[in-house]
């Protein structure tokens, strides 16, 4: 579907973000990538997607009121077996309910849980001097505590978002410490371009956070996609004073 | 560039019109672009990005006749000094004093209005209330309608937009439209005003004239950019070409002051002093434009936090408008100094002294202490690599050195002790510079007494200026002892090398010297 119908649609339906399979759409659109997963409404879809997908695997709740997902209880990792997501997936709605007792459940969804790799953050806001502007910093809970961050203006080249790379403390830790080997930059300079080319097409986003990404020697993957948006339009920042 | 302009144009009408008429305006526009580009452009006009015609900012600048309007015979008054200043300066063109009670100020003749001047008026410095600036302004369009001049106005009262009121606001927008619909610029209120070195312009009551040279100042502070040019003037560490001082920048920002420099032929490097910017994507286009020629070295103040709105999610957290400028000052090549000590020197020594045409730097020094803050303090910045000097230059130095002397221990590091004598400096600067392995220089030195001044700059800057030209690279000089030498200093300051006190200075002035060459070399314009 196409990302303008989805973000207007949801504009529509007064929400002012984007529930997690429609970022991913959106995601598609501008070539970034994401680990597969299964949106599902039940238990029993849920556990024969989990099989398709092959353990282990994550879920997540998805709720138009819920925006912060691990703090209403609603993700839980690393699921094994059969088994064991039938029990994951009953608790967790059960949390959710219990933490956020007027949200409204949309479904789940059933991701493949991704190795390890090192967590960076990607984001993008509107800034009311900047316009479309994109971040680049550690991910994870670091992003918050150590704010090891930094911005351009979007749109940007990729040169551009390699110094913005460079700029941050975690690029050390891509650049492969110990016996770990160094992460794969280049694409994640290609996802900072994707991003400042998505903020600047699509006006109606106000902020976005790819947090965490993870990284890895060949290629990145986007571990949770959060698209905030905004009715008031800044169509132009040239024009805006 | 049509496009740019179409494009933003159309914006603004697309939301107030039908699409017919859209069409039709979209038409008329490019229509519009089309002839204004192929006829001969009206001398000094120049197209805004919103495609409104604004008269060029070096009417102003080159102004050969200047009207002081708000001009007093007392010698406290700004009103006064501003016409001192003016006259002080190095300027063949008219002063007017504009005063309906007196006849003569300062030995020049006054007019009661400024319909009265005959000839030519290309500048109006406004000096009286900011309601008396509103009436004012619409007097100065009368006149452009009946005479055809006036390129712009200074406007330096206060009592405007700057003290947040609905009522100083609508005053600067009620002064501001008459000049606006006729291409009439208006610098301020609320400022110092200009400073041409090199047409004699001055509209200021604070900057009295200056010497010549290749610093341009713009300023949303009259007030630091004056004690900017105070600092620097006594040993001569800079040389003014244009002092820019925007206010409230009802008209000019500092966008198009940076813009504007950067085609001044006279100005070789910009600093900028700034508050806050009104349209930052504008300004990140036009100043990664200078920088691909030019430095600009920046200071922004107002570190506050990001108060836009709800802030949701973690970029925005983190965001914090002064990060973004931080990332918008990085993209655009504007060097950001974390002090004002920093700004101001980095602004003296890229006015004197070439690029470093890579990072590694060595450290030369008389005195141990310094020399090691120094290291500290370069290695600190991130993007110095100490030099590592080639075995031929450290064999040579150790043979004319004393036995006490370090030589490269560590990398980059020469400590010459106080054994050396002021004559060995000029073969000591000449070899270290001349290794291949050496990007930069830091002298050091408190220095002690004993050393003859002259003969320690003579020998210096022999050994500096045995290079060509094209071939020199950085050097800065650390005298510790700081003012209480500034005989010292103006010499070396006269001989192009930039003096500074604090050798942690140093070290971070060197390192924005390589991270604007870097980015310079990185943004290189193929032509």
């Amino acid at each position: 579907m196409d990302c303008k119908k989805i973000v207007k649609d949801a504009l529509a339906a007064g929400r002012s973000h984007l529930l997690e399979p429609e970022a991913y759409q959106v995601c598609d659109e501008f070539k970034i990538t994401y680990p597969q997963f299964i949106y599902v409404s039940n238990t029993e879809d849920g556990a024969a997607a989990a099989r398709s997908i092959g353990f282990p695997v994550a879920i997540k709740v998805v709720s138009p009121q819920i925006i912060h997902k691990t703090d209403a209880g609603g993700v839980v990792t690393n699921i094994q077996s059969e088994e064991q997501f039938t029990n994951e997936y009953d608790t967790m709605l059960q949390n959710v309910r219990k933490n956020a007792p007027a949200a409204e459940i949309s479904g789940v969804i059933v991701q493949k849980s991704m190795p390890k790799g090192v967590e960076v953050a990607v984001g993008g806001l509107r800034d009311s001097q900047f316009g479309p502007v994109v971040m680049f910093g550690a991910g994870g809970i670091l992003i918050e505590v150590l704010q090891d961050a930094s911005f351009r203006l979007a749109r940007l080249d990729r040169e551009e978002a390699l110094r913005l790379i460079k700029e941050t403390k975690i690029y050390k830790i891509l650049q492969g410490v110990r016996r770990n080997e160094p992460s794969d930059v280049e694409v994640l300079a290609d996802l900072v371009v994707n991003v400042g080319n998505l903020l600047v097409d699509i006006p109606e986003i106000s902020e976005l956070d790819f947090n965490p990404v993870l990284s890895y020697p060949d290629r990145y993957a986007v571990i949770d996609a959060r698209i905030l948006l905004s009715s008031l339009i800044q169509t132009s920042v040239s024009n805006s004073d | 560039m049509i496009n740019f302009i179409a494009k933003n144009v159309s914006g603004l009408t697309h939301r107030a019109v039908s699409g017919k008429t859209y069409i039709y305006w979209y038409g008329y526009i490019i229509i519009y672009v089309i002839i204004s580009l192929l006829l001969e452009k009206p001398e000094g006009m120049i197209m805004s990005a919103a495609g409104q015609v604004k008269g060029s900012l070096s009417g102003l600048f080159n102004a050969r006749s200047i009207a002081v309007v708000g001009a007093s015979p007392k010698k406290d008054k700004p009103g006064n000094q501003i016409i001192r200043y003016a006259q002080a300066m190095d300027f063949d063109g008219q002063i007017y004093p504009i005063n309906p009670t007196q006849k003569t100020i300062e030995g020049l003749t006054c007019y009661p209005d400024i319909m009265d001047i005959p000839g030519r008026l290309d500048l109006i410095v406004l000096v009286v209330g900011a309601d008396e600036c509103v009436r004012m302004a619409r007097e100065i369009a009368r006149r452009r309608d009946e005479k055809g001049d006036v390129a712009g106005i200074v406007v330096v009262s206060g009592g405007f937009s700057e003290g947040g009121s609905v009522k100083g606001g609508e005053k600067e927008k009620a002064m501001l439209e008459p000049l606006q619909a006729r291409s009439i610029r208006l610098i301020g209120p609320n400022c110092l005003g200009i400073v041409d070195q090199y047409s004699g312009v001055n509209t200021t009551f604070d900057v009295p004239p200056y010497i010549k040279g290749g610093v341009s100042v713009v300023s949303q502070s009259g007030a630091l950019a004056a004690s900017f040019l105070t600092w620097a003037k006594d040993m001569e560490q800079i040389g003014i070409s244009k002092f820019f001082t925007v206010g409230n920048m009802a008209d000019v920002g500092v966008d198009e002051a940076v813009e504007f420099l950067g085609e001044d032929e006279n100005t070789k490097v910009i600093a900028l002093y700034v508050e806050g910017i009104r349209q930052g994507r504008r300004f990140v286009e036009a100043a990664k434009k200078v920088s691909q020629t030019k430095p600009v070295v920046a200071y922004k103040s107002g570190r506050t936090s990001f108060g836009s709105g709800a802030v949701r999610s973690h970029t925005g957290a983190v965001a914090g408008n002064d990060r973004i400028y931080d990332g918008a000052f990085r993209q655009a090549g504007v060097i950001r100094a974390a002090t004002i000590a920093e700004f101001f020197y980095t602004v003296c020594a890229m006015g004197k002294q070439p690029l470093p045409r890579g990072n590694r730097i060595c450290v030369l020094t008389v005195v141990g202490g310094p020399g090691t803050i120094c290291i500290d303090a370069l290695q600190a910045t991130g993007v110095v690599e100490m030099a590592r000097l080639s075995d031929g230059t450290k064999e040579y130095l150790k043979e004319i050195l004393a036995p006490t002397a370090v030589v490269g221990e560590p990398h980059g590091y020469v400590d010459l002790t106080a054994s050396v004598t002021k004559e060995m400096h000029e073969e000591i600067v000449r070899i270290i510079l001349a290794d291949e392995g050496v990007d930069g220089l830091i002298y050091l030195n408190t220095p002690p007494p004993f050393l003859s001044d002259e003969k320690l700059v003579e020998s210096i800057l022999k050994g500096y200026n045995s290079f060509p030209e094209e071939e020199r690279k950085p050097l800065l000089c650390v005298l510790t002892f700081g003012s209480n030498v500034s005989g010292l200093r103006l010499l070396f300051e006269r001989g192009g090398i930039p003096t500074m006190e604090f050798p942690d200075v140093a070290a971070v002035v060197m390192a924005n010297m390589i991270r604007y060459s870097e980015w310079k070399n990185a943004h290189k314009t193929f032509k």
